[in-house]
């Protein structure tokens, strides 16, 4: 057992006596009834990279059966594509992006950036995680009574009445993911709340806590409503109560309010971790104090705010009255404030910076300039007119694509590679890193830049068939998928193999300044042996490279004495 | 276990801690609550015709009784903790007994509510009036069933006189979760009562 000092952090060294988490226990059950909040990070990192797998099988289907219009691929009729869609977007947002950076990198990183041992309530961790088991096998019986062909929304009526008989099994799934990510939600709100150590004062924080803790505020308060509109629609469809039905005296557009009271505030708690992420990776990459950290901290939490206001803009063409109409589009456009503001401080963070090009920083470039297109786009479907005639079409599916996709996922793969010396103790081999980058960003762009074109030329979205004039920009597409498949399946085979044949990695490759890299890698059980003693996560000016480290190491003259183990 | 690992320095920061989530839970709980509440005023808002509509029950006055008794456990809830933060084990079992006696028979009466209705014909899938009352009252009931549960266990442990000044953390948390229970049926029962016209 070595004692976590901070004046010399050269215990990265893995000398036998080095505990860590990966071998501190040994056996099936000690991973499986784990309370530690680093095992708990890693078997929701492989369960959400399982589901990215199949989600992004249906992708690859969906995008083959486009390549020419009507019938593609033999057996694969309109009503199977229809399932095809519907499971890829199901699957890629309940099970992979909502869950992906909060509830695997989230839960690793979390507890130990803030100098915690663990989150505030570990056995409540290791239930989210088994409800998240739960809802994710509710998806599968979903698909051996009949699947589902809704799409991912669920609307009504179209989900009471649809004969395919896996809805109710898949919308009891996504109501039991609800609830573990409200868990997830609670216990990072409380960690972060109570579990500060000395020293450790809001300001201090780095800010991809911030992003995590605007997160689950949003976790806890919109997943609830999203809960109980499910349970209404089970109900609905059970036993044909008439609460969405107008010949019933119900309402239909009630449910898409509900829906998209949660689904909207949703798509910021997948965006605004990526957004946390991406502030790490630009500082530390580019060796540069972050630029305006309250102004990214603060509007962290304004997005969250403003999450909750501007659910209409799903619904311009719904009926709502063009009162609402008017003022859900104002307010859609004041979220672009703070995102700029992110965009600006992060730009100003690289000005002047000593920027390390390698895969990390890659992602989080591409991070920037995928954002940018997919929060610029997003303009012209707030702006009324043009929704119109953009509504439902490519164009909206390439937006969400750029946002869901090209950012949130992107930072995710870009967290991935930045923590991934931390997470195994393992250096990926950095030039096959920068190879998977330039695949998934020259594919993803080639796939989905081409549907903008498609959507501004009023290709539908969610068809099985189309017009021979956007066979090209079909074929483009579903090549560019091909690519983005390629990088991505590259990028799996880099980090297995740095698994096996990688460099040891010291306990801070990249010289970052924030607690995680103060630890060994593999950090050991309890993260920190005795509390850890905190300055300015951002301040590089006493980071050096140790040739005798292979690594980074803290002069920590300004600091106290760390405190003495309890 | 070998491999656990506390969070917490303090059993003190623990309670806290604890405190700060069950507020969190109730947060969250809150909004299943005002979701439900919008649904149903959206629904009457939408229906042009009169509450009870003709046939159909008025709510019944069991309702009124249940609110009351549903009033006095939260009261004697508060005079439970009040025992439990002066260290009076005696008062604390005797107080969270008569808690669990009250929560009970709120829970039979809104049973019996139930049932009375649907002897005299109140049929859920035929119109939303019968909907919503079933709906919160159902909804709110199984949040009772959910804070009874816990109820049992923190009473046990009180008739053994397990609980100290010092660590009574359970019975710090089954009372916020059922002082909100409490907040959220007066506030369900006066929406009820509205849409079945009753309140003006």
């Amino acid at each position: 057992m070595t004692m976590l000092d901070a004046t010399r952090p050269d215990d990265a060294a893995p000398e036998p006596e080095v505990d860590n988490y990966l071998t501190y226990t040994r056996g099936f059950r000690s991973w499986a009834f784990t309370l530690d909040h680093k095992r708990i990070g890693i078997m929701y990192l492989v369960s959400v990279l399982s589901s990215f797998l199949v989600g992004g099988i249906f992708a690859l289907l969906i995008r083959t059966e486009l390549l020419t219009p009507g019938p593609t691929i033999p057996g694969v009729d309109a009503n199977l594509y229809n399932q095809f869609f519907t499971l890829h977007g199901a699957i890629m947002v309940f099970l992979v992006i909502i869950p992906s950076i909060p509830a695997a990198l989230g839960n690793f990183v979390l507890p130990i950036m803030l100098g915690a041992k663990d989150v505030a309530f570990p056995r409540l961790n290791l239930c989210s995680y088994y409800l998240w088991i739960i809802g994710a096998i509710c998806a599968v019986v979903s698909l051996t009574v009949g699947g589902f062909d809704t799409g991912w929304t669920f609307y009504t009526p179209y989900s009471t009445t649809t004969s395919t008989g896996g809805v109710i099994p898949v919308v009891t799934g996504v109501f039991i993911l609800g609830f573990s990510s409200i868990f997830t939600g609670m216990n990072f709100v409380v960690t972060i709340h109570k579990l500060r150590p000395p020293g450790m004062t809001w300001f201090r924080m780095p800010l991809l806590l911030w992003a995590l803790y605007a997160t689950a505020l949003i976790q806890v308060l919109a997943t609830p409503v999203l809960a109980i509109t499910l349970l209404m629609l089970i109900v609905e469809r059970v036993f044909m109560i008439g609460l969405f039905d107008p010949a019933m005296g119900g309402d239909p557009v009630l449910f898409q309010h509900f829906f998209w009271f949660y689904s909207h505030p949703a798509v910021y708690i997948m965006i605004l971790p990526a957004m946390g992420i991406i502030s790490e990776i630009i500082s530390v990459h580019s060796h540069r104090h972050i630029f305006g950290y309250r102004f990214i901290a603060f509007s962290s939490v304004a997005i969250a705010i403003f999450s909750f206001l501007v659910w209409g803009h799903h619904m311009f063409t719904s009926g709502q009255s063009p009162l609402m109409n008017v003022v859900f589009s104002l307010i859609t456009f004041s979220v672009a404030i703070p995102s700029a503001i992110k965009i600006f401080n992060w730009m100003a963070t690289l000005y002047r910076g000593s920027i390390s090009i390698n895969t990390p920083m890659l992602y989080g470039l591409g991070f920037i300039f995928l954002f940018t297109i997919g929060g610029l786009t997003g303009l012209h479907l707030g702006t009324l007119n043009t929704d119109i005639h953009l509504h439902d079409t490519y164009f909206v599916v390439a937006h969400f694509h750029y946002v869901m996709m090209g950012s949130a996922l992107i930072a995710m793969v870009g967290g991935l590679h930045h923590w991934w010396p931390k997470m195994f103790g393992r250096m990926y081999n950095e030039r096959h890193g920068i190879i998977g980058f330039s695949l998934v960003f020259v594919g993803f762009n080639v796939t989905f830049f081409t549907q903008f074109m498609l959507g501004s030329h009023g290709m539908p979205r969610r068809y099985y068939d189309y017009a021979s004039e956007f066979q090209i920009y079909h074929v483009i597409s579903t090549i560019g998928s091909y690519i983005m498949a390629a990088g991505f399946f590259w990028t799996l085979y880099l980090l297995v193999q740095s698994l096996f044949t990688g460099k040891i990695a010291p306990a801070n490759p990249w010289g970052g300044r924030s607690l995680e890299w103060q630890c060994t890698s593999p950090p050991p059980h309890d993260n920190f042996k005795t509390t850890p003693s905190v300055g300015d996560c951002y301040d590089f000016s006493v980071v050096r490279w140790s040739e005798e480290e292979g690594g980074y190491v803290v002069d920590r003259d300004d600091q106290t004495a760390p405190k003495p183990d309890h | 276990m070998a491999n656990i690992v506390s969070p917490f320095e303090d059993p003190s920061a623990r309670l806290s801690a604890g405190r700060f989530g069950m507020l969190i839970f109730i947060a969250s709980l809150a909004m299943i609550f005002a979701a439900s509440i919008l649904a149903v005023m959206v629904v009457r808002f939408d229906d042009d015709g009169v509450w009870p509509p003709a046939g159909m029950p008025a709510l019944p006055v069991t309702l009124l009784w249940s609110t009351i008794v549903l009033l006095a456990s939260s009261a004697t809830q508060v005079l439970a903790s009040r025992a439990a933060n002066r260290g009076d084990v005696r008062g604390l079992r005797r107080w969270m007994i008569i808690t669990l006696a009250l929560a009970i028979a709120f829970l039979a009466m809104q049973g019996w509510a139930w049932s009375d209705l649907v002897d005299r014909g109140l049929d859920f899938s035929q119109h939303l009036y019968a909907w919503t009352f079933y709906f919160l009252t159902g909804l709110h009931a199984i949040h009772v069933i959910g804070g009874v549960i816990p109820m049992c266990f923190v009473t046990a442990r009180a008739v053994r006189l397990g609980y100290t000044r010092e660590d009574h953390r359970g019975v710090a948390y089954v009372a916020m979760y059922w002082h909100f229970l409490d907040v959220a049926w007066i506030i369900l029962y006066l929406t009820l009562l509205w849409a079945a016209g009753s309140l003006w």
